[in-house]
């Protein structure tokens, strides 16, 4: 059996919870306000209006204007919608480049490899060993004129948090486009398209306590895409198909509330990372990757010397602390991760996991946390080590 | 027995028999690890429901833990499956001889692995869901068939390291696979009516000539025309690479002849494949190789039994000569196709005492 307590989650990166009040803002549309927001009647008038009072909240909480925001599935699809998008409206197949950093989040690493199937020559920036991309390297690949150039706000592996501001402008003095993945930084770091000057920022509904199945890109006005689906006019025809308005109205929700919560629980998730990460490091073998870069309040990779990597993650999940290896989207697989190698890390000989915190984390939580971690590690290394077959 | 209480890893490859054994562990007291061992990369290859550990078999495994209220984990065996098995299986088809890959993924490769991994996390204890017995006494471990006699795979144990077996149970060998469905239906397990596994989980539709030709070349020697001879020389047509042949087959030897052909031999220094009458399959010797015991060789002399095939009987043999490379047993009665490569797991009744890899008669 699972075990006696409930578990300590402490994976928020990979998906949150969803708030209350987020379910109440909701409700009302999964029921009595069923309405299509495409129809004539009075029931579509009612969702349209719910609809764009939902993109009006969200566009709000960006810093952006209404019709900037294009309702998604998910943030990989509004990632893909940018990259892809971008691509196949301005790109020159065979001649054209796509730009982005090396640890993107896979959402545009795909997006990226599949303009290099349509014909885009693709150049990958570099990172140092803390996963920042140098704004200078971006000057360099911006001699290249690429369709699109896509760096993340805020790294879901390590927590890196890259300087798009100054990334953004040199891409908006050179005329090209900029796209920010900004799924990990919304909620957590101030996120504001009238303060950085990119041209495509994606967000998602789950990550800050709203629904899954729902995202958002912002399209900054006047900049076009290409849809990566057909059918009717919905979202500027940019996203055809029914929009889903709960989950509109929900992330919209969810949008506000983070925001405005956004400096006391910067700062309170802040402390908690710092109380783990003493905790933590104070033990044998044990740092923090990406220590040197400035990080989003909510995320830390922990590293550990001498330890297998998956055994370590399935320790902790049998003393009932979840947490994650590297991003939640690579579990399974026991490669090094993209983000890791980059830096120029190698994870032979080492465990990594991914501690992220969030709305729900109290503070005796983390402290709990360090005491499983510490105690995994001591059975671990007790734990006579038997050569592989 | 297992201690109450300890936790128990159990090798869960989504079927029917390894997920009771995980609920009879559960039912048992123990903290039960589900585990799926993912054993060679899926990609591009069809979804194949009918070999042991596809994608499909991962979901399943999962579920049935779900419904146990026990946590699940897939470990990534890709790599030392690719060398432990595949590899060999592929070179022992080139050195002429007809490879048990079942016997190399479930000895050498899983259980082993799954132990040294379960030792990882603290776990010192370890259950699959086989057709075999454990019987202890103290220290004392004896691997037995499984109860149910038609559907025993002790035979694929043979070559289990012997420091693995007091860490080993079979939850589900006292039973019958009847009985292990009925009790999987009771349970209201999702497996419970899953088809068995039958094929090897890497070649696809049992082709290992076309597995061959994709892992080697179509021009490799082993798949090379070359002469099919009888035993005298005599030269009777061309086969079709000798890599495609295997001792007591008697397709692709060409419609010539008007007696019915069968493969005898498969002689790949001189690509020959060597053919005969039914009557010149028998033969009366076992040579193993590549020996392993749980408990030390039987002695020059002794009788024991030696199954030389999956399903096929056990056969009195009496234990001519034994060193530590080679074991020679005379069988009590001659036995058809004795093919170089497959296993040789021997018995004294229900107990399996270990085996070889049958070699050439020398």
């Amino acid at each position: 059996m699972r075990g006696e307590d409930n578990g300590l989650y402490f994976d928020h990166a990979a998906t949150t919870p969803m708030r209350d009040e987020v379910r109440e803002a909701m409700a009302p549309y999964e029921a009595e306000c069923f309405g299509n927001p495409s129809s004539v009647h009075r029931w579509g008038q009612k969702a349209r209006v719910a609809l764009e009072e939902a993109r009006e909240r969200l566009a709000s909480a960006l810093g952006a204007k209404r019709r900037e925001i294009c309702f998604t599935g998910c943030g990989t699809e509004a990632d893909n919608l940018a990259v892809l998008g971008s691509w196949r409206r301005v790109g020159t197949p065979g001649a054209g480049w796509v730009v982005c950093s090396a640890i993107e989040h896979n959402a545009v690493l795909g997006a990226v490899e599949r303009a290099g199937h349509e014909g885009a020559s693709r150049h990958y920036l570099a990172v140092d060993e803390d996963g920042r991309v140098d704004p200078a390297a971006v000057d360099e690949a911006l001699t290249l004129e690429p369709a699109v150039v896509a760096v993340m706000w805020l790294n879901n592996e390590v927590g890196t948090v890259q300087p798009v501001r100054a990334i953004a402008e040199r891409c908006r003095e050179r005329g090209v486009r900029f796209h920010t993945d900004a799924v990990q930084a919304f909620g957590r770091v101030p996120v504001r398209v009238d303060e950085v000057p990119c041209d495509f920022l994606a967000v998602s509904g789950h990550k800050i306590g709203g629904p899954k199945g729902v995202g958002a890109l912002y399209v900054r006005q006047g900049v076009e895409v290409e849809p990566l689906t057909y059918g009717g006019g919905q979202e500027q025809a940019l996203r055809p198909g029914t929009q889903n308005v709960a989950a509109a109205m929900g992330m919209a929700r969810a949008a506000e509330i983070a925001v405005r919560e956004l400096e006391s629980e910067a700062a309170r998730l802040r402390g908690l990372r710092e109380l783990i990460e003493r905790g933590l490091t104070a033990l044998d073998g044990v740092s923090i990757n990406a220590a040197g870069a400035e990080r989003g309040p909510h995320i830390m990779s922990v590293a550990v010397d001498g330890v297998d990597p998956q055994a370590l993650i399935i320790y902790l999940d049998l003393e009932g602390l979840a947490v994650s290896a590297g991003s939640a989207c690579h579990s399974g697989s026991s490669d090094p991760s993209h983000v890791l190698s980059a830096m120029g890390r190698t994870a032979d000989d080492r465990g990594i996991f991914r501690l992220s915190m969030g709305r729900t984390t109290q503070r005796e939580h983390a402290e709990d946390a360090v005491v499983r971690v510490r105690g995994v590690l001591e059975r671990l290394r007790a734990s006579a080590p038997l050569p592989a077959q | 027995m297992i201690r109450s209480g300890s936790t128990v890893v159990v090798a869960m490859s989504g079927g029917v028999d390894s997920s009771l054994a995980a609920a009879l562990l559960v039912e048992q007291g123990h903290r039960v690890v589900g585990v799926t061992m993912k054993t060679f990369c899926y990609e591009g290859a069809i979804e194949n429901s009918r070999t042991c550990c596809g994608l499909d078999g991962i979901l399943d495994a999962r579920r049935v833990c779900d419904t146990l209220d026990i946590p699940h984990y897939v470990f990534d065996l890709e790599e030392s499956f690719a060398e432990a098995v595949i590899d060999d299986f592929v070179d022992e088809y080139v050195a002429g001889r007809t490879p048990n890959p079942c016997v190399r993924c479930n000895s050498n490769t899983k259980i082993p692995e799954l132990l040294r991994r379960a030792r990882m996390f603290g776990a010192d204890r370890i259950a699959t869901g086989h057709y075999a017995r454990m019987v202890r006494d103290g220290d004392d471990s004896r691997l037995l068939r499984g109860v149910d006699r038609r559907k025993d795979q002790s035979y694929f144990l043979w070559a289990l390291p012997r420091e693995v077996l007091q860490h080993l149970d079979f939850p589900v060998g006292e039973l019958t696979k009847d009985e292990v469905r009925r009790r999987a239906a009771q349970l209201e397990l999702a497996t419970a009516d899953k088809p068995e596994s039958q094929e090897i989980c890497f070649v696809p539709s049992n082709d290992y000539g076309q597995f061959l030709a994709h892992r080697l070349g179509a021009d490799h020697p082993s798949l090379r025309p070359g002469t099919i001879v009888r035993r005298d020389g005599s030269a009777v047509g061309t086969h079709e690479g000798y890599g495609r042949y295997t001792v007591g087959q008697r397709r692709r030897l060409g419609g010539g002849a008007r007696q019915r052909l069968y493969v005898l031999e498969v002689r790949p220094e001189r690509n020959e494949v060597v053919v005969g009458e039914s009557a010149d399959l028998y033969g009366g010797w076992v040579r193993l190789i590549d020996l392993n015991w749980f408990d030390g060789a039987p002695a020059p002399g002794e009788t024991v039994q030696v199954q030389i095939r999956h399903g096929g009987r056990a056969v009195a043999a009496r234990v001519e000569a034994t060193d530590a490379d080679e074991l020679m047993l005379r069988l009590d009665e001659p036995q058809r196709a004795i093919t170089p490569g497959q296993s040789g797991a021997v018995y004294r009744g229900e107990e399996l005492l270990g085996g070889g890899r049958i070699a050439r008669a020398a």
